[in-house]
């Protein structure tokens, strides 16, 4: 679905999950820096300290579980946006060090640093004059 | 090897969910939706548009009170003007980037950024100077406390005597 030079595209469930609860996925943003890729993920509520990212088999998966709804006694007149986890999972190729992925989250915005592995940053060369 | 009539394909493509068609398919789904729910509210142009953006808002009720929310990731509260008249919550701000962009490239992209401005109708009248708002996480929520007026009053019913 994403470019084939991103070295990140997104991936679908293999399997079919059972879930009960609603699950959502968030809007993401891939750019690239010199030595890293970086992923902005909007998780509008998420819970800082629930917030899981995990990596196995060449996927990274996003869970940014949100706050239980506390309706009480509520009547909804407008509803927009419903509440449930937000859940997002991405194939990362080879070119990605896994072990150097980093995550922070600051005002309902996740952002994923994912540090090129060394083969592929660029290198200068440089020219020896003899 | 899909032996698929090249006349169905955007057909078979829209199904999967893959394809120009199907993100086209989505924009109008969604405008269509968004014309449901809001007939005479602000649409929110699809396409792609360098129009803004305009944030997702519940308005819920208790007896007491309004409560609006409305899913603002990336902003600070310093980036949000909130301003309140008798029937009507206007919201506005700007979304900034905060990451460089122009460094190497955008590969996806599908936050949207900039400024925005949403007024909501409010179904009756509230205190104005009784409202509060807190920003956590990304979403905010606006207390509106109900005008006295517009509470609901308990009437109680007298058996009458004779």
């Amino acid at each position: 679905m994403l470019d084939q030079q991103t070295n990140v595209s997104e991936q679908s469930p293999s399997c079919e999950e059972t879930r009960s609860d609603r699950c959502y996925r968030p809007n993401v943003d891939i750019l690239e820096k010199e030595n890293e890729l970086y992923l902005v993920a909007d998780v509008p509520g998420a819970l800082a300290d629930k917030i899981d990212v995990d990596f196995a088999d060449g996927v990274l998966t996003v869970h940014a579980p949100v706050e239980p709804a506390s309706d009480d006694g509520r009547r909804y007149l407008v509803r927009e946006f419903g509440k449930g986890d937000y859940r997002r999972s991405f194939r990362v190729s080879e070119q990605i060090d896994p072990s150097g992925i980093t995550a922070e989250f600051v005002d309902g915005v996740l952002t994923l640093h994912l540090p090129k592995a060394e083969s592929v940053k660029p290198r200068k060369i440089a020219v020896r004059a003899s | 090897m899909n032996l698929i009539p090249w006349k169905n394909k955007s057909v078979e493509e829209a199904a999967r969910g893959v394809g120009p068609m199907s993100t086209l398919r989505a924009d109008m789904d969604r405008l269509f939706e968004n014309f449901v729910r809001e007939p005479f509210g602000a649409i929110d142009w699809p396409f792609g548009g360098a129009a803004g953006w305009s944030p997702a808002v519940d308005l819920a009720e208790t007896d007491a009170e309004y409560t609006v929310r409305a899913e603002l990731p990336g902003l600070e509260p310093g980036d949000l003007d909130i301003s309140v008249t008798e029937n009507r919550l206007m919201l506005s701000g700007e979304k900034k980037e905060k990451t460089e962009r122009t460094e190497k490239g955008v590969y996806h992209s599908e936050s949207r950024y900039g400024s925005f401005c949403r007024s909501i109708p409010l179904p009756g009248a509230i205190d104005s100077s009784n409202v509060n708002a807190e920003f956590k996480n990304g979403v905010l929520t606006v207390h509106l406390a109900k005008s006295p007026e517009n509470t609901p009053k308990r009437i109680e019913v007298k058996v009458a005597e004779g």
